[in-house]
């Protein structure tokens, strides 16, 4: 039991003077992502077959690895926006949360790198 | 991590059943939380059933008539019985509402009665809104205008346009409709300042009258204070009052952009 007062525990450690930045990221990702992604499906669906030949010829001509790294790197950075707050939201101990937000920030880290990768070795013609 | 166990006094037993007088000719059943810390035991819900006449025309009506004729123990909430003091906010048939202007009519035969939902239990269907009050305490939910002194023969005037942006927001009734009702708030109410305290916020940020504005969102640019807020809506949907502090908020995550740019 604590006899901290009900203000005291109310105002906390005050505020973090910040929240803003994300907000307005997790806004810009998800309007930046209804182009890229309708792009992505509708290049999807229009290829004649699937095959790992069709696709790779796809990803290297024109603008497609630049879309393709512009999706992949807003689409990590999105999805990071989001799963750190469902992490804040429902994870209470402070160790475990820390430790949490940490994976989730290295797993997208290594997600992004390894899909730009990826595409830049296709188009490069590295991909045989 | 996660907590598997449920906390104590959380599983909910089945309680006493009182019966309709006989003879009555249409019954209204009410199941009823009922919680006593002194006795040490578990919650239980108890039924009660009443000749539908003599229930009234509200559900405060009808939990008077239980606890004056069937069972005085009965705890709650109750004050102005005409929605404005806020004190009987409960939770009934799954709806955070308050019983004074909630009509029977509008129910079903069976009326489901909880307390707010995930504060602490007082007793019956009082919770525990310490820290309610004093997060809404905590956006100092008064005029603040140290950098002006008063006009020394009149008050601080408004335009009237300027008090009609307030006239809603201040019409809150701090009953926790909203914020009991919000899934961010549940999960977080040591550190998100919930919909009501929010609401009050931004009812002073727009005050014509204050100079404190930028303070006030100072205050409450913080990750958990304001941003845990996830546009759920619950409380704009509950609110008895129809206001719409979803909205406010909303606004207020407006303004903190706005001002950077």
């Amino acid at each position: 039991m604590s006899l901290r007062s009900p203000l005291g525990r109310a105002l906390g450690a005050g505020s973090a003077k910040e929240g803003v930045h994300h907000w307005w990221s997790q806004r810009l990702s998800a309007v930046a992502l209804v182009p890229l992604s309708i792009w992505f499906v509708v290049s999807m669906l229009s290829l004649p077959s699937h095959d790992y030949a069709m696709v790779t010829a796809w990803m290297e001509q024109g603008w497609t690895p630049v879309f393709l790294i512009l999706f992949v790197l807003t689409a990590a950075w999105h999805s990071h926006l989001g799963v750190r707050v469902v992490v804040e939201d429902y994870v209470h101990n402070s160790g475990t949360k820390s430790l949490a937000l940490a994976l989730v920030a290295f797993l997208h880290v290594v997600i992004a790198v390894a899909g730009v990768f990826a595409i830049l070795k296709v188009a490069f013609g590295g991909a045989a | 991590m996660a907590d598997f166990r449920l906390p104590a006094n959380s599983r909910i037993r089945k309680g006493t059943t009182h019966t309709a007088p006989e003879g009555a000719r249409e019954v209204r059943t009410f199941r009823i939380y009922r919680f006593d810390p002194d006795s040490g035991e578990n919650p239980r819900v108890d039924t009660f059933e009443l000749e539908a006449g003599e229930c009234g025309q509200m559900v405060l009506d009808a939990l008077i008539r239980i606890k004056s004729t069937v069972d005085s123990s009965l705890t709650f909430r109750r004050s102005c019985r005409e929605g404005i003091c806020g004190s009987c906010a409960m939770n009934i048939d799954g709806v955070n509402r308050l019983a004074c202007i909630t009509s029977l009519h509008d129910l079903g035969r069976e009326v489901r009665i909880y307390p707010l939902p995930h504060m602490p239990v007082v007793k019956d269907l009082v919770p525990d809104l310490t820290h309610f009050y004093a997060q809404y305490a905590s956006v100092k939910p008064w005029l603040l205008a140290h950098q002006s002194p008063p006009p020394p023969d009149r008050e601080r005037l408004q335009s009237k346009a300027e008090q009609e942006k307030i006239d809603r927001p201040a019409a809150c009734i701090l009953c926790a409709c909203c914020s009991t009702s919000c899934p961010s708030y549940w999960w977080n109410s040591d550190r998100y300042l919930g919909p009501a305290a929010l609401l009050a916020a931004y009812r002073w940020i727009i005050d014509s009258r204050d100079e404190a504005g930028g303070e006030r969102l100072d205050a409450l640019e913080d990750p958990f204070k304001l941003y845990r807020c996830h546009t759920i809506m619950n409380c704009t949907d509950v609110c008895p009052k129809d206001l719409n502090p979803a909205r406010a908020i909303a606004e207020i995550k407006k303004m903190l952009v706005e001002r950077q740019s």
